[in-house]
């Protein structure tokens, strides 16, 4: 698992939720651009991915990395109200989203469904 | 679920986020909201929604969504920068901070209302005025986003439903009833459907899902070969489907050809090691403690050693002892933070202080990444705060009287920090007029505290003088600085950390003002007092000398003890009364009582005791105090013989 969220606290809480159901958090990243960097380093079998970051947002992220990796399996976590910029991440070739304020149930369903 | 432990994150971050939000705003004041500017502010922003969201701080999520609504129009280019919205931007921001702390502190609820009310003024005057998105709720909609959706929309009219001789499938879907953002879901819904086949139309309209009123409901017609099973799979698999109502899907249709999927190799993810871990500030508390205690035990070997005279142990000891020296440094490496942290929120101070006075002053931060320990830092902030507010009320002139004296209009105030080996300096520089040496002398001497016949001040005697509570030239009391007793504070708190403070003046160039600080305040310098078979610790930044009282010039005044040295009267106290000690019955052949002089804010106090031991550097341990009991100690520390001895607090004893 990779987190992608420019607050420690989400990335915290992300990563505590994934790794309470035991998952494995092979590396953070704070902006877009870090996320592709690690992913193309990392490698890892799923990408959790803020919209709102520095340097390069999370949509345009989701953009490099599937362009990298057509197969990329990455979940979006958006705030309320994002709807439209969910949508676009979609279109970018993100597999799922969850909305914060998160519930460990409903992140684990998406992570569930987008690994198969 | 349970986010408390995740409370004090969360305030920790929040708390540099809303240091970005003023630095943005500051910034933006200044430069009219580069898109750079505006787009960081935003940011920061929008990550404080989306956590306190998560706490469940529904004031704070509230407020900075209105924020960020606000924030989008300006990033859009529909609501103008002017100096009325940002009023109401630094407002929100400082009520931002506020519901934050609360929040966390679960303290009473800050009122929001009124500041969502303006917000929401601001956001929809403008809307109403731009006729932007008309009647429906504002959308927050990206460019790029609405020009990629026109594109498709007039590449397949999809709302329109096309006549056809295959009348297709026909797919109704209903998603779970308290879905996220159902209008997403349903878009990716659709994009399983149109992976298996054409979908032709869609009822809704695509383009209404992300309105308000979709209700998760939809259905669409899609022509292919797929069937009925496979179909629900699919849509299934976008997640949060409830029903799957599919008519007229082909009964026969040929195996499509499915995909392999590439599995993603992962055998070179080869953990990459972090390179920061965050570490609760309670545990560097204690590893500093114990560090301490192994400091004293290393005495108490050396002690030993000494009684021993072996050289194998001798080189073991001189070697431990390295290693311990070692481990002190790296520990209190950790503890070390970059004075940044308290000196990001003083430009906005200085603005709003120069603002209220009618002023122009820019304030210059140098040396923010030196570290100080974290204890100190948190200590510091509020004497820093006092001498800007100095600086900026009675330093800096205003812009008339400023061109006058022929000085740039806006004033210049520098606030630095510099290492200085074990000590930081912290100076705060004005190029303002001065203090006014005359009116200081003529004051002085009006009111008596010094010599009639003094001249000239030297700029140890005029810190002496301004550092006396409520020593002020100040004419007018200011709601920015008050009645000028700033220095005296100032000096008790640095005095209170074991600093010192000097002072530095000239006429119409100003003023700077330096606080001395040590790097830390678990370790300081105290001189031992022996009472009876007790020992107490008093901190030598307070110590001005110690004298014999065999001789000593002791009377009474007012049916008190004094002590008259090189004619001064100070008030003459028995520590052995004030912690309650029986009194000493004096025998022949005893040493002669000793007396501390202690200082504090230029008032003296003679503390008398048995005997000083001598001096040392000692470990504070933080103390909870006894229920009820004499509010004299600061702390605790253990000596080197593993004698626990308290640690006085020096302001108890006036």
């Amino acid at each position: 698992m990779l987190i992608c969220d420019d607050a420690i606290f989400m990335r915290t809480m992300v990563g505590d939720i994934l790794t309470q159901a035991g998952f494995e958090v092979v590396g953070e990243a704070e902006t877009g651009l870090q996320a592709v960097e690690k992913y193309k380093q990392l490698r890892p079998d799923l990408v959790t991915m803020d919209i709102v970051m520095p340097d390069m947002g999370g949509i345009d992220a989701v953009r490099e990395i599937t362009k990298f990796d057509a197969n990329a399996k990455i979940l979006m976590c958006s705030a309320m109200g994002q709807q439209a910029l969910v949508v676009e991440a979609i279109q970018a070739g993100a597999k799922d989203f969850v909305v914060k304020p998160f519930q460990p149930s409903r992140v684990l369903e998406a992570v569930q469904r987008v690994l198969g | 679920m349970d986010t408390s432990r995740y409370a004090e994150l969360f305030l920790t971050e929040s708390r540099e986020h809303l240091s970005a939000i003023n630095h943005a705003l500051l910034e933006m004041e200044q430069n009219g909201g580069t898109a750079d500017t505006v787009g960081a502010l935003f940011r920061a922003v929008h990550t404080v929604k989306g956590m306190s969201a998560t706490m469940g701080y529904h004031d704070v999520a509230d407020l900075s969504h209105e924020l960020e609504t606000l924030l989008e129009r300006v990033r859009r280019g529909d609501l103008a920068v002017t100096s009325p919205l940002m009023d109401v931007l630094f407002k929100a921001a400082d009520t931002l901070e506020s519901a934050i702390e609360n929040a966390v502190a679960d303290g009473p609820p800050v009122k929001i209302a009124k500041i969502i009310e303006r917000l929401k003024a601001i956001s929809t005057d403008t809307a109403s005025g731009n006729g932007g998105n008309g009647g429906s709720a504002p959308r927050r909609t990206s460019g790029k986003a609405a020009r990629q959706r026109a594109a498709k929309k007039a590449a397949t009219p999809l709302s329109v439903p096309t006549v056809r001789a295959d009348p297709g499938t026909i797919v109704k879907v209903t998603l779970v009833a308290d879905t996220p953002l159902p209008g997403v879901r349903a878009v990716m819904v659709l994009s399983k459907i149109r992976a298996l086949g054409q979908v032709v139309a869609v009822d809704p309209p695509e383009d209404d899902f992300g309105h308000d009123g979709f209700n998760g409901c939809f259905t669409c017609t899609m022509i292919g070969p797929a069937l009925a099973p496979e179909i629900e799979q699919a849509v299934r698999s976008a997640g949060d489907v409830d029903t799957v109502q599919i008519t007229g899907a082909p009964v026969l249709a040929a195996r499509r050809g499915t995909t392999v999927l590439q599995a993603v190799g992962n055998e070179e993810t080869g953990v990459k090691q972090q390179r920061h871990v965050r570490i609760d500030l309670r545990r560097l508390d204690s590893l500093m403690n114990l560090i301490g205690e192994l400091v004293i035990t290393r005495g108490r070997l050396f002690e030993i050693g000494r009684g021993l005279a072996d050289p194998a142990l001798d080189d073991s000891l001189a070697q431990a002892s390295r290693l311990i020296g070692d481990l002190q440094d790296e520990i209190m490496t950790c503890r070390m933070v970059p004075v940044w942290q308290v000196f990001d929120r003083f430009p906005r101070l200085v603005r709003d202080a120069a603002r209220t006075l009618g002023k122009d002053v820019t304030l210059e931060i140098e040396g923010k990444e030196i570290e100080l320990d974290r204890s100190m830092l948190d200590e510091i902030g509020d004497p820093i705060v006092h001498l800007l507010r100095n600086a900026v009320d009675h330093g800096i002139e205003t812009p008339d009287e400023r061109t006058k004296q022929g000085k740039p209009a806006v004033g210049r105030l520098t606030l630095s920090a510099a290492r200085d080996r074990s000590n930081v300096l912290i100076r705060v520089s004005d190029d303002g007029r001065g203090i006014d040496r005359g009116k200081v002398l003529r004051k002085a001497r009006d009111t008596g505290l010094i010599d009639p016949a003094t001249a000239e001040l030297t700029d140890e005697e005029l810190m002496r003088l301004i550092s006396k509570p409520g020593f002020s030239t100040a004419e007018a009391v200011t709601e920015i600085s008050g009645r000028g007793v700033g220095i005296d504070a100032v000096q008790n708190r640095v005095r209170a950390l074991g600093g010192s403070v000097d002072i530095r003046t000239a006429p119409g160039r100003g003023t700077t003002v330096t606080a001395r600080l040590p790097l830390t305040l678990a370790i300081m310098r105290a001189l031992l007092a022996r009472v009876a078979n007790e020992v107490y610790a008093i901190p030598m930044a307070h110590v001005r000398e110690t004298i014999s009282l065999d001789g000593a010039n002791v009377s009474t005044l007012q049916g008190k003890p004094v002590l008259l040295l090189r004619e001064v009267v100070m008030p003459l106290v028995r520590l052995r009364d004030v912690v309650g000690l029986p009194g000493r019955v004096i025998e022949a052949g005893d040493d002669a009582e000793q007396a501390i002089v202690v200082e504090l804010a230029d008032k003296e106090v003679a503390v008398v005791v048995d005997q000083l031991p001598g001096q040392q550097e000692i470990v504070v341990k933080q103390f909870d105090g006894v229920r009820g009991g004499l509010n004299l100690f600061t702390g605790a520390t253990i000596l080197g013989d593993g004698a626990p001895a308290l640690i006085v607090d020096v302001s108890s004893l006036f």
